[in-house]
């Protein structure tokens, strides 16, 4: 990276409807932001109305530095719609830009313009978008390209990178779309250029773009699928539902490809019971869904649990419960995903904190899985699902399957599927080896597989005492501990897509001089015991911001530590919000007693 | 109970902002909304040659923190331009096609820099200066001792001529008789405050007349101004400071008297009750001379606003300000002017 790139962090946010391009201008930027060798980190919001009417948000940070989280504030903020604008207008920081409409062919009623609504501090740039996209396309379709162009030209950011990714992004169209969006891009970045740039908004140079960037971009629902292509997924079998459908359209190609088997099937269930077939027969196998999903599969989670078969579940949390708020973020599903079901089903959790770690986590998911011989769920919500990052991927692969070893029995002896060892793991065969016939049952079972319900005391504990040290798996980043070391003030607590706000929270917290550190907890189930008591023992407050009600995540630590925390829960749909955790570090770091204070604990 | 009247201020300059903090003074209650095309919060124009000095930053120049027009319940709208007002049904009408109504409107817009007809086609070959971006577009646009040329010469532009003399820039100055506006001077006295300036370090082109801008890029120096004599003078910035046209436009429908400016009573009302003017745009009644006259200057135009705010809220107050038309250069080329100096 070069010096001039040092300070840019900046965040753009296009508001618009649904049908003005919003998403798709916001899916630029970032791919050019990228393309220029930027970090970035972006989300959009969009209505539950597949076409319609609803308020569409793309938010991009650009950065050069490692970010974690999107920013409290936009720094430029652009209104393709102003009613659905309006409500965020506050988001825009002091001295920042707002874009908008000067030249309306409607009449708007008296303070529905946004004008009206843009505080004295922040910078506006009104120019004719429309009237610009129709001289240049002969269609005010493209609005959402002026003004990206209009960005461009202001913040002198290269017209070519932004030529390149709309090409690609028209690749399928035909010509006449590229070259009308070229256009409507140019047209708007002569806009731009011309405008004296009033807001504070720095953008550093990239750097030299001209052989691309070595960072990819990408969401974690594909990020999840990288991981699993490498891992040598060899069987899916899901049905659709938001957010998760795109991991299965996505190796709906890649798996045929690769000689895998994949099927859409008619539900939940019979997904989760293929998959558990196709595991059972020793493909890697997987499937994916959202919380209305896992409550149909937990049934047959059991069975995955009970027959000790190892499979991968995707888990993508919206807000429920119910059809609920299928477009919308939350974290609302961990009681399900982690105790969901009938009896002891133990099984293992891991929720990733950020695109990277979802690839990762889907990476080793079925390493894990046939390690454990168990259900593995990776629980991520619509936030990271849907949330671009780039990433940096390795150059070898390292989730490469593992030759499976056959198990060794002397002759003469009988196979014992469910054998009873010292770390209570038994060697797992496939049907139709030779010599290594057993029974797989949902019901309790001997050693052979055959039902038995006198044993199943004794089973609860191998399929409980099996998954222990997973904790310690190696190469599994379980849980991670960031900031001060030693005993602080405030020690936040997260899991799932919230901890890269609580992160960027801790960062504001050392600049006041608060002491605070941050733990995500990426293994729910079972919990990094050894690691978490630790953090307890050195913060004075512990606090856990989550997007559920409830606190699940807080209820499972608080129970399993025996001690209080102070819980934080936002159930808006959006993302948790750093002004609101800061607010609550604040208050907690405050209430420490003067003896405290002066003894630094 | 009857609903706070609303106040709305076309304008956001140096009547509009002392109306809005008056009218704020004398009506906790009313709602306060100020519209202007420009998209800064109020800053003092007159302070902009200060961008020579190195002021690049328009947070330093504003007369309040922005947040103060939250505090007092003043609504900015800003980058809106006003394209018509119906007196009759009180309301203004921005061109994004939104309406809005008042109770009571001042109209204190301003003026735009005055242009000689047979420069207007020469316009996009001239840097203005009436803003803080057009004077840092200027500030680029002059190399470190480059040569700005000035027609004219009213307050504005010799303020900013003798502040490039003292930041090492070079300014060639065409008089005319729009030079020293909006004083009155003399022959005499015009002849001795010229010798001061050209003293100071200007170079002087007394009663010649600009025919024509010309583009000169690829020469040492991008512009020249075509004299009637036949001379070009080149340099790297055309400005013209030849003093202020109202803009009054968007008033022709308003039902309103409009001679150059909008004619206004010694209470600065227009013709319609519900309407008042201030500042560079209006022509006020002299009872003694029986003519409408304008008054310019920052401190006239100051005082109209914040008159016109409390007449605006039941006062009946009259302006009767008659500040002494007196304007000085001295051996240094220090300025003095009763309008101008700050």
């Amino acid at each position: 990276m070069t010096k001039d790139m040092n300070n840019t962090d900046i965040q753009i946010a296009i508001c618009g409807s649904a049908g003005d391009g919003t998403i798709a201008s916001g899916d630029i930027m970032k791919r050019a932001a990228a393309l220029m060798g930027y970090n970035v980190i972006a989300f959009d919001l969009y209505p539950p109305e597949i076409r319609g009417f609803g308020k569409c948000i793309s938010r991009i940070r650009i950065s050069s530095e490692q970010t974690y989280s999107l920013k409290r504030e936009s720094d430029i903020f652009i209104s393709l719609n102003d009613n659905h604008a309006i409500p965020h207008v506050g988001e825009v920081r002091d001295y920042g830009a707002v874009v908008f409409e000067d030249s309306l062919i409607a009449r708007v009623p008296e303070g529905r313009h946004i004008s009206a609504h843009i505080k004295p501090a922040q910078v506006p740039y009104a120019f004719s978008i429309r009237q610009i996209s129709e001289q240049a396309t002969n269609s005010a379709r493209s609005r959402n390209i002026v003004v990206l162009g209009f960005i461009a030209g202001l913040y002198d950011m290269p017209a070519r990178v932004f030529h390149r990714v709309i090409a690609a992004k028209f690749a399928t169209k035909p010509q006449i779309v590229i070259d009308d969006n070229t256009k409507a891009f140019d047209a708007g970045m002569r806009a731009g250029g011309a405008v004296f740039k009033l807001d504070d908004v720095a953008v550093g140079k990239p750097r030299d773009y001209s052989n691309g960037s070595d960072a990819v971009m990408m969401t974690g629902n594909e990020a999840i699928v990288r991981g699993f292509l490498e891992a040598g997924i060899g069987s899916y079998f899901g049905y659709p539902i938001t957010p998760a459908t795109s991991i299965m359209e996505r190796l709906a190609v890649e798996i045929p490809r690769r000689g895998g088997q994949f099927l859409q099937t008619e539900d939940e269930i019979a997904a989760i019971a293929a998959t558990i077939g196709a595991a059972y027969a020793g493909s890697r196998a997987a499937t994916a869904t959202s919380g209305p999903g896992l409550a149909l599969m937990s049934e047959m989670l059991g069975l995955g649990v009970m027959a000790e078969v190892p499979l991968v579940v995707v888990v993508s949390q919206r807000g429920g419960p119910s059809t609920g708020l299928p477009t919308k973020t939350e974290q609302s599903d961990l009681n399900l995903a982690v105790y969901g079901g009938s009896g002891d089903a133990r099984r293992i959790v891991l929720a990733p904190t950020n695109v990277e770690g979802c690839y990762r986590c889907a990476g080793m998911a079925f390493e894990i899985a046939e390690t454990y011989q168990t259900p593995v769920i990776l629980l991520i919500d619509l936030y990271l699902s849907n949330r671009y990052e780039t990433v940096i991927p390795s150059e070898e692969n390292t989730f490469a399957p593992k030759p499976r070893l056959r198990p060794e029995i002397a002759k003469g002896d009988i196979y014992k599927r469910f054998e009873l060892t010292y770390n209570h793991i038994s060697p797992r065969a496939l049907p139709g080896e030779e010599g290594l016939m057993h029974t797989i049952t949902g019901l309790e079972h001997n050693e052979q597989g055959r039902p038995n319900d006198a044993i199943h005391s004794v089973m609860s504990i191998k399929r409980h005492e099996k998954l222990n040290s997973a904790t310690r798996f190696p190469g599994l980043t379980v849980c991670k501990r960031f900031g001060d070391e030693g005993p602080v003030d405030v020690g936040i607590l997260g899991w799932g897509s919230t901890f890269g706000e609580i992160l960027e929270t801790m960062f504001e917290a050392q600049a006041e001089g608060i002491r605070c550190s941050a733990m995500k907890v990426v293994m729910l189930s079972p919990l990094p015991m050894d690691e978490i008591v630790a953090f307890f023992d050195d913060c004075r407050e512990i606090l856990v911001p989550e997007l559920n009600y409830e606190g699940q995540f807080a209820n499972l630590i608080s129970g399993a530590v025996g001690r209080p925390v102070t819980r934080l829960s936002h159930v808006t749909g959006s993302p948790m919000v750093i002004a609101e955790i800061l607010a609550e570090v604040r208050r907690l770091a405050g209430s420490a007693t003067p003896k405290q204070k002066a003894l630094g604990s | 109970m009857t609903a706070p009247l609303h106040h709305v201020i076309i304008g956001s300059g140096s009547a509009g902002y002392g109306a809005a903090m008056t009218l704020r003074g004398e009506d906790a209650d009313c709602m306060i909304t100020m519209v202007t095309i420009d998209a800064l919060p109020f800053y003092n124009r007159y302070d902009l040659p200060g961008v020579f000095r190195g002021h690049h930053d328009w947070r330093k120049l504003l007369a309040v923190p922005p947040a103060r027009y939250d505090e007092l319940g003043i609504k900015l709208r800003r980058s809106s331009r006003v394209v018509d007002v119906d007196g009759e049904r009180q309301t203004i009408s921005l061109a994004h096609q939104e309406d809005v109504a008042y109770d009571r409107l001042l109209v204190c817009a301003g003026g735009r820099s005055y242009l000689a007809e047979n420069l207007i086609d020469s316009v996009g070959l001239m840097h203005g200066f009436g803003s803080f971006e057009a004077a840092m577009r200027v500030y680029r646009a002059l190399p470190k001792g480059g040569t700005a040329i000035i027609i004219g010469g009213d307050m504005i532009g010799i303020d900013l001529a003798l502040t490039l003399l003292d930041t090492g820039y070079r300014v060639v100055l065409i008089a005319n008789q729009q030079t020293f506006w909006p004083h009155v001077v003399e022959p005499v006295e015009r002849k001795r405050l010229l010798k001061a300036l050209e003293n100071k370090g200007m170079t002087i082109f007394a009663d010649e007349r600009p025919v024509g801008v010309l583009d000169t890029r690829n020469k040492k120096f991008s512009r020249a101004v075509a004299l009637e004599s036949g001379t070009e003078i080149t340099g790297d910035v055309v400005m013209s400071f030849c003093g202020l046209s109202s803009s009054v436009e968007f008033m022709l429908g308003a039902g309103v008297d409009i001679e150059r400016g909008i004619l206004v009573n010694p209470e600065l009302r227009t013709t319609n009750e519900t309407i008042w003017a201030a500042g560079d745009i209006c022509q006020i009644w002299h009872d003694k001379e029986k003519i409408y006259k304008f008054y310019h200057g920052w401190k006239n135009v100051r005082v109209m606003g914040e008159l016109a705010a409390r007449n605006m809220s039941g006062s009946h107050e009259i302006f009767d300000v008659e500040v002494e038309d007196r304007l000085d250069i001295d051996d240094d080329g220090n300025l003095r002017s009763t309008f101008w100096t700050r």
